[in-house]
């Protein structure tokens, strides 16, 4: 009982308490749930693996996105984690190629560039017909730390190299806006267009 | 004491805060006192209230602290009667785990959202470090003042100080983290961070400290018995080059600022790498206040210390009054005790606000108009 509850608190975003309401809940459960459960956790683990081209999570060699043949390959959308790639695919705005970076550089956990998939990244942007990289790092330190790191090395590649604007929640009000994002807002504002 | 019209605490309520199970208070505007023996909780109502504007102690506990020996969690509310509307703050502090908080019923995800539902101006005992201690108290007063006056610096200072910590990372680890081949560019990144947040950071403070500092000399000159020249130098230790090798013109801009730190980066570069740690940058900063050329960290009389101290915290709540246009709370944790006759009424004079509550064991200074009392005994409050 008490390894279920310490694993299950390894988890992201599960404390101690939720560890051991789950654990419960799980023990109360009829021993089919459960076993579908566990099935599912160790089949996922068995048959997803990193996509070979992009890093992202996929159940092949290719990812869905990298075995479209439909997408651009001219313009390249560069995220921390796979489930970036979910959050901008919702947007519908873009139609180009995905490379996960699975991660970020943090020095205070160790993290520099060669514990990411920079190199890889380099090898696509040289290889396939990439004419854009488009950096869409977090907007935090770390985010933008690796986003002027692979600008570096990007630029001289003579490729366009561009980053997502940080700014104003669309639908929302000015007056709730926080002060940093307004700040920042304030500071990638646009000439209007006549 | 005044008391013009604007914010106060109209109602508080504690549970399982410190040593009161559950007790609750009806605040009028003007001057509270707070009276009771020692350790029998008169500061740990004013330590709710301050929660509930600064989302920390201002005891410098941690929260876990604050909640009742053998509890989980502890509850305060804040009823907040202002001019333009009424507010409800709700705080449930707990021994493990996250806080909560509820701004009109409503979950205030962040901290910083809480800061400006309610302004206070605190006075302690403690606010002789300001002056005694070390850099890091006036640095933290200077960027305490920043953050209320202008919130866009919490996120400033909060970007800086990570940067700061994983530039020490990327020192100590010899410029670069896991790897053979990074030549500089990791640390590269993190210096255009360094710069780029530290003279925001820094051009804030400076522009500050010239708006606030003929504040600071104002207020010394109306407390102290004997007022002597008060002078202040914002001095960087690092910086390489300017106007005079350490201090930086108050007058810098930002561009100007980043200039600085630049050079100063490359010109020590080698020692923070032997050192494993950011020399560079307003975290290394001190702000010297000297009175008739002496040094009063070491050199002024605890008197003169006490009175400084005092005339920063009247500056500020001054400053904090203008950049709004309304007086914040004023907080008074036991300050009669530590002066002497001339400067309590020096500073009860002084001192307006809508409202200001105070906590004393012994009388208050003469003058002091009271509109109500509060007895604490035996974990219990009361209003009398």
């Amino acid at each position: 009982m008490q390894t279920l509850i310490d694993e299950l608190g390894r988890l992201p975003g599960i404390g101690p308490k939720s560890a051991q309401r789950i654990a419960y809940y799980l023990l109360k459960s009829p021993a089919e749930d459960a076993n579908r459960l566990a099935g599912s956790i160790t089949e996922a683990k068995a048959r997803v693996t990193w996509c070979q081209r992009c890093f992202s999570i996929a159940e092949g060699e290719l990812c869905a996105y990298c075995q479209d043949d439909r997408r651009d390959s001219t313009s390249l959308c560069v995220v921390e984690e796979p489930r970036d790639i979910v959050a901008i695919e919702r947007t519908h705005e873009f139609n180009g190629r995905y490379h996960v970076l699975q991660g970020a550089i943090s020095p205070i956990e160790g993290i520099g560039p060669e514990q990411l998939r920079v190199k890889e990244l380099l090898r696509r942007v040289e290889s396939e017909e990439v004419k854009e990289v488009i950096l869409a790092t977090n907007p935090n330190i770390e985010g933008e730390a690796t986003a002027m790191y692979l600008g570096r090395l990007l630029t001289p590649l003579g490729i366009k190299v561009t980053r997502l604007a940080s700014g104003l929640p669309v639908g929302g009000d000015l007056e709730y806006a926080d002060e940093v994002t307004l700040g920042r807002a304030f500071e990638g504002r646009r000439e209007v267009e006549a | 004491m005044e008391t013009p019209p604007g914010t106060s605490v109209a109602r508080v309520e504690l549970v399982d805060f410190r040593c009161y199970e559950s007790t609750h208070l009806d605040l009028p505007s003007g001057v509270t006192v707070i009276s009771g023996d020692n350790g029998e909780g008169k500061t740990s109502i004013l330590e709710a209230v301050v929660w509930c504007a600064l989302g920390r102690s201002f005891r410098g506990v941690p929260d876990a602290a604050l909640v009742r020996a053998g509890q989980e969690e502890a509850v305060v509310r804040t009823f907040i009667s202002a001019p333009e509307r009424s507010r409800k703050i709700e705080v449930g502090l707990r021994r493990t785990g996250r806080n909560k908080i509820l701004l009109d019923g409503k979950a205030v995800p962040r901290l910083r959202d809480l800061i400006g539902a309610l302004r206070v101006t605190v006075f302690a005992p403690d606010d002789l470090a300001l002056i005694k201690g070390g850099p890091a108290g006036r640095r933290t007063f200077i960027d305490e003042l920043l953050t209320t006056i202008n919130p866009r610096f919490s996120g400033v200072r909060a970007d800086y100080e990570k940067v700061v910590r994983h530039r020490n990372a990327l020192l100590r680890a010899g410029g670069r983290v896991n790897s053979q081949s990074d030549e500089g560019a990791t640390l590269e990144v993190f210096n255009q961070q360094l710069v780029a947040t530290g003279s925001e950071l820094l051009e804030g403070r400076l522009q500050l400290l010239n708006q606030i500092f003929p504040e600071v000399q104002l207020a010394y000159r109306e407390l102290a018995i004997e007022p002597v020249v008060l002078e202040a130098d914002y001095v960087c230790d690092w910086a390489t080059s300017g106007p005079n090798e350490t201090g930086l013109s108050q007058t810098l801009t930002r561009e100007e600022l980043a200039k600085t730190m630049r050079a100063a980066l490359s010109a020590l570069a080698g020692r923070e790498r032997e050192r494993g740690t950011t020399l560079v940058g307003p975290h290394r900063d001190e702000w010297a206040l000297t009175l008739a050329g002496l040094e009063s960290r070491s050199q002024a009389s605890q008197g003169e210390q006490r009175t400084l101290a005092l005339a920063l915290r009247l500056a500020s709540h001054r400053a904090v009054a203008a950049a709004f246009g309304q007086e914040p709370v004023l907080v008074l944790d036991d300050v009669f005790s530590e002066l002497d006759e001339y400067r309590s009424a020096a500073l009860v004079e002084r001192l307006a606000a809508p409202q200001t509550l105070i906590s004393t064991a012994g009388p208050l200074p003469f003058g002091v108009e009271v509109a109500a009392r509060v007895c604490v005994a035996n974990a219990t409050a009361r209003v009398q």
